[in-house]
């Protein structure tokens, strides 16, 4: 059962402030409307309890160690104060101070965002989870510990929350309990930015204290920078990556295509999430076999960190993010290619198209596009042959949060859609108003200690509502029904709520990306080029 | 880290049992990991996949996509999740030594 929980209790409860119960979540629809196919959130060991802060509602996503003493727990404390005063501060945070302040500093409390929020409505309205609760603490901390008067205004005000480890502890494990989807920013009359409260008070712990997944940190931006790839694919790797894949395009079409790299002077240099290479290879090869027969002038890079496209820093890390959005634009000058093109990955047309605004300048400012827009001229403008009688099986599209909301790529893609699928049918609710897959902000790929089984049963139940109803009437699993998820990282997320809730396996239900679709309905590929058997 | 013993040798393993220092890994090593993950006894067909990825991971510092492993090996998805229930990753990539996968994958 849930316990009442008032914003004071993050600092004083003592042991974990709440706890998960499956009884609790919302209700799937059929064929998963029996309580008893909800595998719940598994609990840490004793040996993991014992070494990470679990406080918060026992799941650890960053595997927060515990202090050791007096002194490692006031030191933890006091870097805090001196990372949230920096925070704070034009010359240390110009990049988001403004729309920072104007989301501190304006909220009407009338909790629209709450209810447009899949975590909170989802896990059956935990309070610790509405968009507002992280704010409001972190607001009433700035009152009365930044402020002149307000040590004495918050005793008044009733808004006295303790800053100890334990209110930290969790404020940061909390801050990885939102995916940055911003639909609360847009339902909020006033324009409050909860998700980017959540992006501010992350940045703090990764910038100021080390504190960070390191999904996200050690394998994710530094190997990316180190190695060349978050996946850890080295420049040799890639060259046998990208052979395979020729070999496999060959095999599908007959013909032999060859994947441009490093093609100085080029029109388009595409960046794809490396992550494509290895666990959808059928991406690239789309790619490749669309853009050969409508004849675009493109290349990939081989330039550690510009072969894959992802930027993990968008995140939680500003510094990271810069790093890596430099690398990018480097490749792309010293190609000399006219534009960046990102493929389907939202996160790093967050980075790339809309962020990276404020970091590259003078003759890194190369123009930077997404790939939508591009296939759409290809389809709707019959410059490849298609026949959609080819795609003749239900298909729905999932709306990445960057693509739709962030980067206001809404209708090219369901205009490629209706044009090549001929039961293509829309999720409700859709395009702006989608929701998240469950697993943006890195929350597909973290993996470690419980989160996993937090992130599908809590932050994705939405999206299987979704994808539950909008394939309710053909749930026969003889009836192949695809979700198109135009983001590796949806992907990647959507691949696990399948699994998870044996849905390819009892119902049919796929999933894969947009231009597979494009390849699959193109005349020149005989056969199908959407593989069930490897999906 | 954790420690275990694994083939006789103490080793550090992650909260998912791959092991963090694929050098000190053989055969031995492998049994006992397989034990774990329903891939004992391994037979011809399980060395055949452990041996491809063991290769590919020594020369090029990664696991190769899980579609070269059906390709090189001659088998198909079901049967590698039948020789490793734990799926190619989680199960024979743990077995054969490798890092746990990281990024988008």
């Amino acid at each position: 059962m849930k316990k009442k929980i008032t914003l004071r209790d993050i600092g004083k409860i003592e042991g974990q402030m709440v706890d998960i119960d499956k009884a609790d979540l919302s209700r799937l629809p059929a064929p998963l409307d029996d309580p008893a196919d909800e595998p719940g959130i598994k609990q840490l060991t004793g040996e993991q309890k014992d070494r990470f802060d679990a406080s918060l509602d026992g799941i650890s996503a960053i595997g927060l160690v515990k202090p050791q003493n007096k002194q490692e727990e006031e030191d933890f404390v006091r870097k805090f104060i001196a990372g949230l005063k920096k925070l704070l501060s034009k010359e240390n945070n110009w990049t988001f101070l403004q729309p920072l302040m104007l989301s501190l500093e304006n909220c009407a409390k009338c909790q629209n965002c709450s209810e447009a929020c899949p975590v909170f409505t989802e896990s059956g309205r935990q309070e610790i989870y509405r968009p507002t609760y992280r704010t409001e603490v972190l607001r009433r901390i700035i009152r009365k510990y930044l402020k002149k008067e307000g040590k004495l205004l918050s005793k008044f005000t009733g808004s006295d929350i303790d800053l100890n480890f334990k209110t930290i502890a969790r404020l940061a494990e909390l801050s990885y309990r939102c995916t940055l989807c911003r639909r609360c920013a847009q339902s909020c009359p006033i324009g409050v930015d909860n998700g980017l409260i959540t992006h501010e008070l992350r940045k703090l712990f990764s910038q100021e204290m080390d504190i960070a997944p390191k999904e996200l940190h050690q394998l994710g931006t530094v190997q990316h920078l180190k190695v060349g790839s978050s996946t850890g694919t080295s420049p040799k790797a890639l060259a046998s990556f990208i052979d395979f894949i020729e070999g496999e395009i060959e095999e599908i079409t007959g013909k032999t295509i060859r994947i441009p790299v490093d093609k100085e002077g080029a029109d388009i240099l595409l960046l794809h999430n490396a992550g494509e290479f290895i666990s959808w290879p059928e991406n690239i090869e789309a790619f490749a076999i669309i853009f050969d027969a409508a004849g675009v002038d493109w290349t990939l890079s081989s330039s550690l960190v510009a072969y894959d496209a992802v930027n993990y820093g968008v995140w939680y890390d500003d510094v990271q993010l810069a790093r890596i959005a430099a690398r990018h634009a480097q490749a792309a000058r010293d190609l000399k290619v006219n534009r960046m093109m990102v493929g389907e990955c939202g996160h790093a047309h967050k980075a790339m198209l809309v962020v990276s605004d404020r970091v590259l300048t003078g003759d890194l400012n190369i123009p930077r596009e997404s790939a939508i827009p591009l296939l759409e001229d290809i389809v709707l403008n019959d410059k490849i042959r298609l026949d959609r009688s080819k795609n003749n099986f239900p298909v729905t599209l999932h709306d990445p949060c960057n693509l739709v909301r962030l980067s206001g790529i809404v209708e090219p893609q369901r205009r490629i859609l209706r044009k090549i699928c001929p039961d293509f049918r829309e999720m409700e609710p859709h395009g702006v108003d989608n929701y998240c897959c469950g697993g943006g902000s890195g929350f597909a790929i973290m993996d470690s200690n419980n989160f996993s089984d937090w992130r599908s049963s809590v932050s994705g139940r939405m999206k299987l509502k979704q994808i539950l109803t909008t394939f309710g009437d053909v749930m026969n699993p003889e009836i192949h029904k695809y979700v198109c998820a135009p983001c590796s990282n949806c992907k990647g997320m959507i691949r696990d709520l399948l699994s998870r809730y044996r849905l390819t396996e009892k119902h049919g239900i796929y999933y894969g990306g947009l231009v597979d679709l494009i390849a699959n309905a193109m005349v020149d590929v005989k056969g199908q080029f959407i593989n069930w058997e490897t999906s | 880290m954790p420690k275990v013993t694994l083939g006789g040798k103490e080793l550090e393993i992650d909260e998912d049992g791959f092991i963090q220092e694929p050098e000190k890994w053989d055969k031995a090593v492998a049994e006992d990991i397989a034990k774990t993950e329903e891939a004992y006894p391994m037979s011809e067909d399980h060395w055949k996949v452990i041996n491809y990825l063991r290769n590919y991971f020594l020369e090029f510092e990664i696991a190769p996509p899980i579609r070269m492993v059906t390709k090189q090996t001659g088998f198909d998805l079901k049967t590698i999740y039948k020789l490793f229930p734990g799926g190619p990753a989680k199960g024979a990539c743990k077995i054969a030594g490798l890092p746990k996968p990281t990024g988008c994958v």
